[in-house]
């Protein structure tokens, strides 16, 4: 389902990420990470947003990054700030937009917008101005609008952070029933638990890669590890 | 850049002009509180550069005709295009591309110079000839009649050039490649 | 984002909008031919019949929204009756009024997506020479989805001012208010490629 083969990537003669290879089949997989890490410019990479400079990305069998219009029905991202994803006014033009990028036909857009919406209750929302929803609520749009295009496999970046409890078990309960593989960026051991695989990337490598309570609880304890010394020079960047 | 950046960044700046006309007023320099919406046109030309910079302006014009309450006060729609400061309005898409066209010409300057000066050419005489020309034409009056109609506003605007000139040069201290003039 | 249009339910609501347009424009041009005081008099009341058809609410809000000229008929009317010309003072007003008025009419009675309906009509011919009607189209709904939200970060930014400060907020706030709607523009363009962006337009 994923495979990067020595995945390298270099902006302005830094290097963000080297050498990461993950092959993995998982339903489940979870890559941890601090902040600075290279753990988002790994996600953005995944997607086919960003090129890498070296390596290759094949997700589902597409090469995301040159064959975009394959990426849309085989990888969807989930960013952490709704705001910085919804593009429309309307809940029904954001659901729309990505269907019809796949060049679906306008009656059939109409027809899945409606089904997705009803799937979740929210039929009472297809004209709702995005503006007047709360953050949890469109946190759920973006959700809705990628579960639309039924991609195969579904990044997470971080889109729960922020959310309150009941919200964020809401929203992972929905993902949890969705067919599509999760890859789940985060900072956090704990929600990726009953996960199958981890990746841990540590100044944009891979630590450690395996399965994922084995790889939450190493990455935990040496964060507890960290967080106890008492110096601030390492604060995250 | 990628034709999304391109279209994304006219667009928010779109919403920015709109943004600065609907936040309460921002108090300028010696307590004069202005409504900071011909700054936002400014600053379109200085960042985005003429041509994007045209299309943003043109972008605020065109959604304030179809009727969305983008200018100042919230007002837009139909009328603010047959009112007689019908010319300031459409005068914006134009003083934001002589804005942008003078700052890439100016290069040898200091970039606040550059943008200052610039700023003064395109947002305010620019804009000053369309808007005075409508005031004339709705207002039935002689160009030197209707000139001297809006000389209370000079000053306001004269100001307003030298800020986006001071801004557009934070903004480039801040993010060096988000200005266009400058890259 | 609120649009304009008037949500009193009027009968012009349910006429085309480009027939509307086009009377607009005819009417305009028509009040800018006729230079007789009387028949300004005859429009400017024909106007304001046409607003109180549809009843109280319509017509209050609508000269509400004429209101902001009240500085142009004061200064025009002081400068005719100073030089003796009172009747063309009265003509240009009452001319200005009416054609505002109209206009405020067409835009009060005709929904935001009626409009962007015939302008779509009429930017067709410039699908064909090869602009990009695809990204206006764009650029337009994202401008209506993210005006509310830098308004927000605006007043944010301007509270966050104010809390560390005696004074208001400056222009110098201006500027983290443009680096914040910089870097908005980057997460949608990103957004946009995620979804395919405009790469779908050139393999078709």
């Amino acid at each position: 389902m994923l495979d990067l083969e020595a995945v390298d990537l270099r902006i302005d003669g830094r290097d963000i990420l080297r050498d990461i290879t993950v092959r993995s089949d998982a339903r489940r997989l979870a890559v941890l990470g601090r902040n600075g890490s290279g753990k988002t410019t790994l996600a953005r990479v995944m997607a086919g947003l960003t090129p890498p400079s070296g390596g290759s990305i094949q997700i589902a069998g597409v090469d995301v990054t040159r064959d975009r219009r394959g990426a849309l029905a085989a990888v969807g991202i989930l960013f952490q700030n709704p705001d910085h994803q919804i593009i429309f006014p309307t809940v029904e033009e954001e659901l729309a937009f990505g269907l019809t990028q796949m060049g679906m036909p306008e009656t059939e857009v109409r027809a899945r917008v409606q089904d997705t919406l009803a799937q979740f209750g929210k039929q009472a929302w297809s004209g709702a101005a995005i503006h007047q929803l709360s953050q949890g609520q469109r946190q759920l749009v973006c959700l809705m609008a990628i579960l639309a295009m039924a991609p195969k496999v579904i990044i997470l970046d971080e889109p729960f952070a922020g959310l309150d409890i009941p919200t964020s078990l809401h929203l992972h309960r929905v993902l949890d029933q969705a067919e599509a593989a999760l890859v789940h960026i985060t900072h956090d051991p704990r929600i990726i638990a009953d996960y199958d695989h981890a990746l841990w990337i540590e100044g944009g490598m891979v630590k450690m890669q395996g399965p994922a309570a084995q790889v939450g609880s190493a990455f935990e304890a040496a964060m507890i590890e960290l967080g106890g010394r008492d110096d601030l020079t390492d604060l995250s960047r | 850049m990628t034709t999304e950046r391109s279209v994304a960044q006219i667009a928010l700046f779109t919403a920015l002009i709109a943004a600065l006309g609907l936040i309460p007023q921002l108090t300028l320099a010696f307590g004069v509180p202005i409504t900071a919406q011909s700054l936002g046109i400014m600053l379109c030309g200085t960042v985005l550069g003429a041509w994007r910079g045209f299309l943003a302006a043109t972008l605020f014009v065109g959604l304030v005709a179809l009727g969305l309450p983008l200018l100042a006060g919230g007002r837009g729609g139909l009328g603010v295009f047959a009112s007689p400061t019908a010319g300031f309005a459409l005068g914006f898409p134009f003083a934001a591309f002589v804005t942008g066209a003078v700052a890439e010409r100016l290069r040898g300057f200091a970039i606040g110079w550059s943008a200052g000066i610039a700023a003064l050419i395109g947002g305010v005489v620019v804009l000053y000839i369309f808007g005075i020309t409508g005031l004339a034409i709705v207002l039935d009056r002689s160009i030197s009649e209707a000139a001297l109609l809006v000389t209370a506003f000079l000053p306001g605007d004269a100001i307003k050039a030298v800020l986006a000139g001071l801004i557009t040069a934070a903004l480039y201290r801040a993010r060096p490649d988000a200005v266009a003039s400058r890259s | 984002m609120i649009s304009l249009t008037s949500p009193v339910d009027t009968r012009a609501h349910s006429l085309p909008a480009g027939g509307k347009l086009l009377a607009l424009c005819l009417a305009s041009v028509a009040l800018f031919a006729v230079r007789d005081v009387w028949v300004h008099l005859m429009a400017a009341l024909s106007v304001l019949a046409l607003y109180a058809l549809p009843g109280r609410i319509f017509f209050v809000h609508g000269v509400r929204r004429l209101w902001p000229l009240w500085p142009f008929v004061a200064v025009i009317l002081a400068w005719h009756v100073a030089t003796g010309a009172t009747q063309d003072g009265l003509l240009i007003c009452l001319r200005m009024l009416s054609a505002v008025g109209l206009a405020n009419l067409v835009t009060m009675t005709t929904s935001l997506s009626e409009m962007m309906a015939v302008l779509r009509r009429l930017l067709r011919p410039f699908g064909w020479l090869g602009v990009n009607l695809r990204a206006i189209e764009l650029a337009a709904a994202m401008v209506i989805r993210f005006t509310p939200v830098l308004a927000l970060k605006g007043s944010a930014l301007t509270m966050a001012w104010r809390a560390r400060s005696r004074r208001r907020a400056g222009w110098r706030v201006i500027v983290p208010f443009m680096v914040l709607a910089l870097d908005d523009a980057d997460h949608v363009a990103e957004a946009l490629r995620a979804r395919g962006g405009f790469d779908m337009d050139r393999t078709t």
